[in-house]
């Protein structure tokens, strides 16, 4: 058994390997690049070599390639030899101009030449000279200037590599570049808020690296960080594990102490969450009162819920309804066969699964919000609790009929079985037949699908969320795919490949435990 | 003695010699049966079918030959801005008395909504039957090769378990987002993986008959593989695919609603009734008859696809012929 799940997990990670491979070459090599300019009025306003420069500015944000400057190169080796006020000085002038030569002298000039020597064929890098581009008698057409720069297309296998290796990340007490902080560790101490211990660090990103605290899941680390991927145009580059996971909603604002205030009678109130201090070189002179140390940045405690939690609450409230009314109702129409609830089973059945979702969902708002006045979007919600009910209503409904079709299909399939026959002679109640026995070999097909459809709840619902204007993640790869936001489609499909690939895994354990004849290996029993 | 002889002579009257037939012993006589002559006898038996058969009839012809005459141009009014989003009423009232074109009002750009129906609808039902098409009959020949070679399985499984982790809508989504979302690129998108689920199940399903005693028999007796394939194991498996046809028909017009509402849907420039419900969708409270109208006319060709194809996969099962 550990040897075969053992087997099942790495097998996953080569085909989760496969799979964000695919898509990057897919996203990043097949599509033709030009089309993040499609609706870039930015660029339709430049023109020239403006243009051009603006494009390849725009392709190493979004990823494609890595390029040098060569006004950047230059103005670092002045910084470095002159100081902050290098950018007057003739040298400087003379050198950056001298790539606006008509023909090519530029290649001269000393530091043009040490670029070139720096970056030419070197690490894949290849120098591009953007000519001048100007009308017959000589004058620069508009945009026209001239550019050098030295550019690295991203090898794919690189980026997958990159990708990997950065994918987890931990926090060490050298990640903060500050000569005059001395003392580097990583401790136990007392949380002052909590009142229990934390792992504190010193020299690391954040100050509390574990913590407890009165907050959903109670204990909270700030150690290790995901990267699934950054996003270039929406979220302008954060990272999106932490897009979807951080509270949103108005300030949470209640009475606390400043570290250093802690023991006086001295209170504020304010939402800052003292758990998520980040160390912060630039600190303000009227912090350090406050505070102990360089740890000065912090972000708010919120009322809302993050993406991820909206989406998740959501869903999991509607897959136990869906579970908790589908099922008895299935077993009911198997029960009735051909009567009159079957009959009524099996209209609602074929209208949820042939009636496109958005239809019933629209009809099923419209109804709502006229008989029984819930609020109809999230955000004009009066009552925050009544905000969910329309949309884990809509979500349920059509789970409620295809969990009404299977366990109905599944329960008459065993009903001419023999045992059912036996225990019908033992004497047994109908009743007693129906639930102890039929249902209980009925389910097992059903028990597959439990942990797909919990988990399945983190990717959110699209359409019920659109139309609800719950701000949930459901929408997160559709617009990250239409404001073409690579990073994000890369993120998405991991996570949504990494949930697949769990709840397959997960609903087969739970399958064997629920089912003993059944063996996952083929070592006992049935192996062929 | 008279008595009995007369009797003995009598009987032999009664009685005639026959003469024993080598040939018609090696025949087993069964009333004459017909298997897709019963399938359609049961099929007809039930009135619903044939109702729905018209409908579904009535709108092929509408939406495959109404526009041969008319043509539907969604921008023909779109410097008329007085004749936006009409419901049937106003648009009777505009157009001065009813008419075939404007009796279901207009869309938002002047667009006659009956005209936009007649030609998503058809685009739709072209788009699920080129879709189904090509995805039952590679999924069942790939199913049938698979479940019936072990070599080939194993490989096939490495694939299939590679492809069945990614979800089915991102993948399709990525797929328009790359090649694009006219028509051929869209079907593309739908199809190219999509032959893959119908053949696991159907290589589970030949896997189970292909074991099984008589089949085991066949093989023994040296019946060659093209023929157990043909006779002893598709037969076996016409209710099979007529359920998964019956399924698979409409879910390829519900995804394209559905992939059109998320903004992956077929271009512009294609009629389609995803597109027309999404465009509809934001004004549905003020413009009602926009939506509606595309919703119903969906609902109702998957309802009866969905019904007529559950009914004939009921018929197509021989238990149901007696």
């Amino acid at each position: 058994m550990g040897k075969y799940l053992l087997k099942r997990i790495l097998f996953s990670i080569f085909s989760l390997l496969v799979v964000v491979m695919v898509v990057m070459l897919l996203v990043y090599t097949a599509i033709n690049r030009n089309v993040i300019f499609q609706t870039d009025d930015l660029w339709n306003k430049k023109a020239g070599n403006d243009q051009k420069y603006y494009e390849y500015m725009q392709f190493q944000k979004f990823g494609y390639l890595n390029f040098v400057n060569y006004t950047d190169f230059l103005g670092n080796k002045y910084r470095a030899q002159l100081g902050d006020g290098y950018d007057d000085s003739e040298a400087f002038l003379a050198d950056r101009n001298a790539i606006q030569s008509r023909d090519d002298s530029y290649k001269e000039n000393p530091s043009v030449k040490e670029f070139y020597e720096q970056y030419d064929g070197k690490d894949s890098y290849k120098v591009i000279r953007l000519e001048p581009d100007t009308y017959k008698s000589g004058k620069l057409k508009p945009g026209g200037g001239a550019y050098l720069i030295a550019v690295r297309e991203r090898n794919p296998l690189l980026r997958l590599f990159y990708y990997i290796r950065d994918f987890i990340s931990f926090e060490s007490t050298n990640d903060v570049e500050d000569p005059n902080l001395t003392e580097r560790y990583v401790r136990f101490e007392k949380d002052p808020y909590s009142g229990l211990f934390a792992v504190v660090g010193s020299g690391t990103t954040h100050k509390y690296l574990l913590y407890f605290d009165g907050r959903f899941p109670f204990i909270h680390q700030n150690w290790a960080h995901l990267n699934l991927g950054t996003s270039y145009t929406k979220y302008r580059g954060q990272e999106i594990s932490t897009v979807i996971t951080t509270p949103a909603g108005e300030l949470n604002v209640f009475r606390q102490q400043y570290p250093n205030l802690i023991g006086t009678d001295q209170y504020v109130e304010t939402a800052i969450d003292f758990h998520s201090l980040t160390y912060n070189p630039m600190t303000r002179e009227e912090d350090r009162e406050l505070f102990p140390d360089n740890y000065t940045s912090y972000s708010m405690h919120r009322t809302g819920l993050s993406m991820l939690e909206n989406s998740f609450v959501i869903g999991l409230v509607a897959t136990a309804l869906a579970y908790l009314i589908g099922l008895p109702l299935g077993i009911l129409m198997a029960r009735r066969k051909d009567k009159l609830a079957d009959k009524i089973g099996n209209f609602y059945i074929i209208f949820v699964i042939a009636v496109p979702s958005l239809a019933y969902i629209f009809m099923f708002a419209a109804f709502a919000t006229k008989t029984f006045g819930l609020p109809y979007k999230f955000a004009n919600a009066q009552t925050k609790f009544l905000a969910y009910v329309l949309p884990t209503i809509s979500l349920a409904l059509p789970w409620i009929g295809s969990l009404m079709k299977w366990m109905r299909r599944y329960m008459i399939d065993q009903m001419n079985s023999d045992y059912v026959k036996f225990a019908r002679a033992e004497g047994l109640s109908e009743r007693e037949i129906y639930r102890t026995h039929i249902s209980k070999n009925a389910m097992i097909p059903i028990v597959h699908g439990i942990p797909g459809s919990i988990l399945g709840c983190l990717t959110g619902a699209l359409i019920t969320e659109r139309v609800y204007g719950v701000p949930g993640v459901g929408a997160l790869l559709t617009t990250a795919i239409n404001s073409h936001d690579n990073g994000i489609i890369v993120a998405c499909t991991v996570f949504y490949t990494f949930l697949s690939i769990v709840s397959l895994i997960l609903g087969d354990l739970l399958l064997a435990k629920y089912d003993p004849r059944i063996s996952l290996s083929s070592e006992r029993g049935g192996g062929r | 003695m008279t008595n009995a002889a007369q009797a003995v002579s009598d009987k032999s009257d009664l009685f005639r010699f026959v003469e024993i037939d080598p040939n018609a012993s090696e025949k087993i006589i069964a009333p004459r049966y017909s298997y897709w002559k019963s399938v359609f006898r049961v099929f007809f038996r039930k009135k619903i079918n044939i109702f729905l058969l018209l409908c579904l009839a009535l709108i092929l012809i509408t939406s495959f030959v109404m526009p041969l005459f008319w043509e539907y141009d969604l921008m023909e009014n779109v410097m008329h801005p007085e004749t936006f989003n009409l419901s049937p009423a106003e648009a009777i009232k505009y157009y001065g008395g009813f008419s075939l074109k404007w009796m279901l009002g207009t869309g938002n750009f002047g667009n006659s909504i009956f005209y936009g129906i007649v030609a998503s609808a058809r685009t739709s039902l072209t788009l699920a039957t080129i879709c189904a098409a090509i995805n039952m009959l590679v999924g069942i020949v790939m199913g049938a090769v698979w479940g019936y070679s072990k070599k080939f399985d194993a490989v096939m499984l490495v694939i299939y378990n590679i492809i069945a982790n990614v979800p089915y809508i991102l993948l399709i989504i990525v797929l328009v987002y790359i090649i694009g979302s006219g028509f051929w690129s869209f079907v593309f998108a739908l199809t190219v993986t999509g032959w893959l689920g119908i053949a696991y199940f159907f290589r589970t399903q030949v896997m189970i008959i292909r074991d099984r005693e008589y089949s085991l028999a066949s093989r023994c007796l040296g019946t060659p593989i093209p023929r157990m394939i043909s006779k002893n194991i598709l037969p076996f498996l016409t209710s099979v695919i007529v359920t998964l046809l019956a399924t698979e028909l409409p879910s390829y017009i519900s995804m394209e609603v559905y992939l059109s509402y998320i903004g992956a849907g077929l271009s512009a420039e294609v009629p389609s009734l995803g597109r027309m419900i999404e465009e509809a969708q934001s004004a549905f409270l003020t413009f009602p008859w926009a939506f509606w109208a595309p919703v119903a006319i969906a609902s109702a060709i998957t309802v009866i696809l969905y019904v007529l194809g559950q009914n004939l996969a009921d018929a197509s099962d021989p238990r149901t012929h007696m």
